[in-house]
């Protein structure tokens, strides 16, 4: 058994480690290639490309297995910040991220951008205002956070219930993009994979829980970040001579402005309140790229970005993460880490979304229909992309693609070899698995600890709490792979709405609950379920097309509604007890014991003399 | 260990620093893709500005609005004797 205050031990063969990490995965991906021109079964190569890396994720976090609580819970407290970064960077971007925003950045130009910069918000609002005071209270969960907050078990219950909404929501969307990804690379139906991506989680998170999410996500991340940079550079030096695609697609960028113009693609004006951005379905290339407001107006874009934010902030899988950091200023350090790694990241398919527009642009547009280039062809036979042939000269709208394929569609187009297309999908798996792995674990604990623990204070004995905690953790991950078989939901609207609800249940609560120390119980109670539910009805009126409000908006209403409630409810009743007030000051100063790990340590110690007695 | 008389000053000041990196942060989220379409016409990099800025831009200045976070607070932890013992 560790002790509690004084680990601050990081590792200091960390980057080490990740170097061989790094370099099995890179030599994994040339062995490959060698395997491929020296003529092994494609199907052999799929394979591979598929289970070695998870293979290696889920071996990661088998190898961090651990029986320790602070270990299981908060991965000892002694990842530092770049690490802690990098995992919430991949979990945050994830399988969603990597592939739907791709195909919406190709699809919908810089419309796409409201959720990159709500995303960036979120993080620096998360790293100013909530993530140090939430590192200094130490809860492993935000409904952990909450309860103890308020000394209040039924706002730990309320809480856990309702964040276990989009929880399931984002295991959901992110299981049904990596299962999708995962099907797509070996031919097999979506449901076995689905059954692999389940198997893998829970393997890679069951034996370490936060310890295995912390090791096996950073791999997870830097696989992704390299699968992805990998065809970004090639094709940026086919194209600008440059293997920096993230800051050379410029030019290119400009290039295809000036096609659109030749094209004659129309310049819509919207309402303000218009939000079309592309579902599942093919939809036609109709927007131009670098204009803004041609498929989403500008209020809708703004109040995306703000709502996308507030959810982020608080995102319960994602903040957990930063009670990982070895102290305050670390947590606030992981933030910025994580800012860096969301942009590199963003910035690189982005640009593999520029690249791709333009060979459109240069390959199809203005051809006739019989003499398309043969992947095209491929690619429309197999459903991810179509054309109405019926003009002599193919204008650009007449091209349709799937938004989810755009990521794939890229190395294909390029004719880069099969297995940099594999890399591609690799690196989408691995973006899913990390962001499957985070939510899921996110799910479980909150499940044992907060809703089947939750009306108890006393600490358990670690034995039984890490064992309802393992099943609970597989009981989730089977739960999001049934939701993702039986929900047929588009992936990026289930994001949306998960951020958008934890935005309107949390967010308004979490921050009052940190800057204004006289929030009473009843005022959080009140704020989360108001929150929650008038978010539910908003995205039910917007689904229904009620008030022509789209239902990823739905946090506009429901974020307000939550803070009015909030503050009148508090108003009414007599001031918080004197113990909260305390407990609210020791939160804010980073100095000193983290909150919940000296509770631990004194009911270790009083556990301890009652056995001496 | 802070001091109990040093806890008011310490949170004023914390507050104001705060809103000295969120709010500007905030301001030009909200404004950059408003003026997108007219930095359009100019060129940085090769980008179409308006679109640099969105894309490229926030994320330069989320960064630099965190390290400069990072920075100040400390500062204002150690100054107030706030911070933690390593």
């Amino acid at each position: 058994m560790t002790t509690l205050g004084g680990t601050r031990l990081v590792n200091p063969r960390l980057g080490t480690y990740f170097g061989i990490f790094v370099s099995a995965f890179a030599s994994l991906v040339i062995l490959a290639l060698v395997a491929e021109q020296l003529g092994a079964p494609d199907l052999v190569v799929r394979w591979i490309m598929l289970f070695a890396p998870l293979a290696l994720y889920a071996g990661i976090g088998v190898a961090s297995h651990t029986n320790d609580p602070a270990d299981y819970f908060a991965a000892g407290r002694r990842v530092p910040a770049f690490f802690a970064g990098l995992g919430i960077a991949i979990s945050g971007v994830g399988g969603v991220g990597v592939v739907c925003l791709t195909g919406l950045f190709f699809i919908n130009g810089l419309d796409a951008w409201c959720i990159v910069n709500g995303f960036v918000a979120g993080l620096v609002v998360c790293a100013i205002m909530v993530a140090p005071y939430f590192r200094k209270f130490g809860a492993y969960t935000v409904s952990s956070y909450l309860g103890r907050r308020f000394d209040s078990r039924i706002v730990r219950i309320i809480s856990a219930a309702v964040l276990v909404v989009p929880l399931l929501l984002v295991v959901t969307a992110e299981l049904k993009v990596g299962a999708a990804a995962a099907a797509e690379l070996t031919g097999r139906p979506v449901i076995e994979m689905s059954v692999v991506f389940v198997i893998a989680l829970v393997a890679g998170l069951a034996a370490g829980g936060m310890r295995s999410l912390s090791w096996a996500g950073a791999a997870a991340g830097l696989a992704a970040i390299l699968a992805l940079a990998v065809p970004a550079a090639i094709v940026a030096t086919d194209a600008t001579n440059l293997p920096l695609a993230q800051f050379s697609h410029g030019p290119v960028l400009r290039a295809v402005g000036r096609m659109e113009n030749v094209q004659g693609l129309p310049i819509p004006i919207l309402s303000p309140f218009a939000f079309d951005l592309a579902g599942t379905e093919l939809e036609a290339l109709t927007r131009r790229m670098s204009h803004p407001f041609g498929s989403v107006g500008p209020a809708s874009y703004i109040l995306t970005a703000l709502t996308l934010a507030a959810g982020v902030a608080v995102a319960p899988w994602l903040l957990p993460r930063v009670g990982t950091a070895p102290g305050v200023y670390e947590a606030r350090k992981s933030l910025g880490w994580a800012v860096c790694v969301f942009g590199v990241l963003i910035l690189t398919t982005s640009a593999m979304a520029v690249f791709l527009r333009d060979i459109v642009l240069e390959q199809l547009a203005g051809s006739s229909a019989t003499q398309l280039p043969a992947w095209f062809t491929t690619f429309a036979g197999s459903g991810a992309a179509a054309v109405d042939g019926r003009l002599p000269k193919l204008p650009l709208s007449s091209f349709s693609f799937k938004r989810d394929a755009a990521l794939f569609a890229l190395p294909i187009a390029a004719q880069l070899p099969a297995v940099i297309v594999y890399l591609t999908f690799a690196g989408a798996i691995a973006a899913s698995f990390a962001a499957a792995a985070a939510s899921t674990l996110a799910l479980g604990t909150l499940i044992a600890e907060d809703a089947i623990y939750g009306s108890r204070w006393e600490i358990l004995a670690q034995g039984p709490r890490l064992a309802v905690t393992r099943s609970a953790i597989a009981m989730a991950a089977s739960l999001g792979a049934a939701f993702a078989a039986l929900l047929p939901a588009d992936p990026l609207k289930l994001m949306l709405w998960a951020i958008g609800l934890t935005g309107a249940a949390a967010f308004p609560v979490v921050v009052l609950s940190i800057w204004w120390k006289r929030l009473s119980t009843l005022g959080a109670i009140a704020g989360i379920i108001s929150g929650f539910v008038t978010a539910v009805l908003a995205i039910l009126a917007g689904e229904a097309g009620w008030f022509g409000v789209p239902s990823t908006l739905c946090g506009v209403f429901a974020i307000p509604v939550s803070v009015a409630t909030a503050i009148i409810v508090t108003g009414l009743r007599p001031a918080p007890a004197r113990h909260l007030l305390e407990m609210v000051r020791d939160m804010r100063v980073p100095g000193g014991e983290a909150v919940y790990d000296r509770e631990l340590r004194l009911a270790r110690l009083k556990r301890r003399q009652a056995s001496a007695n | 260990m802070i001091e109990r008389k040093e806890r008011k000053p310490y949170w004023r000041h914390t507050k104001l620093q705060m809103l000295a990196s969120l709010l500007p942060f905030l301001m030009v989220m909200i404004v950059f893709p408003l003026y997108a379409e007219r930095l359009n016409s100019n060129k940085f990099l090769g980008f179409p500005l308006g679109y640099f800025l969105v894309g490229h831009g926030l994320i330069v200045i989320a960064i630099f609005t965190i390290a400069s976070f990072v920075n100040r607070q400390d500062a204002v932890d150690h100054w107030h004797g706030a911070h933690e013992d390593t």
